[in-house]
């Protein structure tokens, strides 16, 4: 019993000394601190984290994942694990799964400290982490699309050349009618692809202050909506009106829109490019 | 009444036009008379009736154009078949991919054309209808103007589905949200229908 109790002491010691080996930036000395309290105590899942943070500041992914897996099974709710092993899964390129993570971590972010800065942190990768796994699938779409659309060229080409020559007289008409064809299918072609070319998201959709698709949208008396965390920061340190309409405005009246939060939620769902952040 | 005129002998587009200028002049002269609501109702089916005729040429278009590729495909695939030994079930497998694939693609680009569900979102949950004037209550819900104004009225002075106390000073125009619903309208002219 008192040998488990020393353990722990001992293993608490270390952990100990490889956060100030971290602050040193000393990663391979805190590496093999957290080491040795993993060896002491590896059910605790704080010296996994510990370490697998060390691993992604040496860029060594495949650690960082094998670590925060381990984290994970110790504790399901580890919101550093859930972040770190989503990066991780970014990193080999397993977007679908490291959204997964990111939103896990998010959630569980969100739950325990809802105002805190490393919301914006979760938030921010998992956004750009949505806007790869966009890119990953629509690049996929885009080759697919294009092949095919070259192969249906070719046959209504062939098409065309084979009724021609078959045909006499009228030539002119066909020859006009055949380019119609041909100009038709690369509209339904580019009318199909359409969703996966970035363009602009819709103005009711973009708060006009920082002109980004809304995240949280409040709305004010003079009917405008703004994204809630810059009108917050204009009324604190500009002053207390409407920046557009220039009416008096309090923080107490702003209203979540509730619907223009949904409409682009399910913009993002089907418009996946613009997850993308400057 | 000349809009009107124009949609029984079937000029739907100066129809719509017509029908939007009585519409502006009423507004400007009785905004909260009968008349705005009569108009407007003549005007949402005129605009219905021309999506109806644009799209209805549109799908045509469509259908022709996809019969035509879809045998100038399977022509290719028979000449490029009869080309190639061996591997057949490979390649059957693979054309048949390919005139299903082609067959999505005519699906994706008919999409916005084909009645659906409108978003949950530009809808008022109290008439299940597209938003033509939203408000939004202080509990972040929104609704149809004249179905809340009827509501707080005569069943009392509280959302409808937050049960929080509400006034109609209380009430702000969700000006974004009726810019979506316009634009969905836009693009999907058969939610002009009303039943």
């Amino acid at each position: 019993m008192s040998l488990t109790v020393a353990a722990a002491k001992q293993a608490e010691k270390l952990r100990i000394d490889g956060n100030s080996y971290f602050k040193k930036d000393r990663f391979g000395a805190a590496i093999d601190a957290y080491t040795e309290a993993i060896t002491l105590c590896p059910d605790v899942p704080i010296y996994w984290t510990n370490r697998a943070v060390c691993h992604r500041k040496r860029n060594d992914w495949t650690r960082v994942e094998e670590d925060c897996r381990r984290a994970i099974q110790l504790d399901h709710n580890s919101i550093k694990a859930h972040h770190m092993l989503g990066l991780a899964l970014l990193q080999r390129e397993d977007y679908t799964e490291g959204v997964k993570e990111l939103e896990k971590a998010l959630d569980l972010e969100r739950g325990a400290s809802p105002k805190g800065y490393k919301v914006e942190e979760i938030w921010q990768d998992l956004a750009r982490a949505r806007y790869l796994l966009w890119e990953h699938e629509s690049t996929k779409r885009s080759w697919d699309l294009q092949n095919l659309k070259e192969t249906c060229m070719a046959a209504l080409k062939e098409k065309h050349f084979l009724d021609t020559s078959q045909v006499e007289g009228f030539v002119d008409e066909n020859i006009q009618s055949n380019l119609e064809q041909l100009e038709a299918l690369n509209g339904v072609f580019n009318k199909a692809a359409e969703d996966d070319i970035p363009t602009d998201v819709p103005d009711y959709l973009c708060c006009k202050i920082t002109l980004d698709i809304f995240r949280d949208p409040v709305i004010t008396p003079s009917g405008l909506t703004y994204e809630r965390a810059v009108i917050l920061d204009h009324l604190h340190k500009v002053g207390n009106f409407d920046p557009v309409s220039r009416e008096p405005l309090y923080s107490s009246q702003l209203v979540p829109n509730l619907a223009i939060k949904e409409a682009a939620r399910a913009f993002l769902e089907t418009h996946g490019w613009a997850y993308k952040t400057d | 009444m000349l809009g009107l005129a124009l949609l029984q002998r079937e000029d739907y587009t100066e129809g719509v036009k017509e029908l939007e200028k009585a519409l502006d002049l009423e507004r400007g002269a009785s905004p909260k008379g009968y008349k705005v609501e009569e108009i407007w109702q003549d005007l949402a089916r005129a605009r219905y009736l021309l999506w109806e005729h644009e799209s209805t040429k549109r799908s045509w278009d469509l259908q022709n154009l996809k019969e035509t590729c879809m045998a100038a495909l399977k022509e290719k695939h028979f000449l490029d078949t009869s080309q190639v030994e061996g591997f057949v079930d490979e390649n059957i497998q693979s054309n048949l991919e390919q005139l299903e694939a082609l067959n999505g693609v005519f699906n994706k680009a008919a999409e916005d054309d084909i009645p659906t569900d409108v978003p949950d979102y530009l809808c008022c949950k109290i008439t299940l209808d597209i938003f033509r004037d939203p408000v939004i209550t202080p509990s972040g819900l929104t609704y149809e103007r004249a179905v809340i104004l009827d509501h707080l009225h005569k069943v009392g002075n509280f959302d409808p589905v937050s049960r929080e106390p509400l006034y109609s000073s209380q009430l702000v125009p969700n000006l974004a949200i009726k810019e979506a619903a316009r634009a969905f309208l836009e693009t999907h002219g058969w939610a002009y229908k009303t039943d």
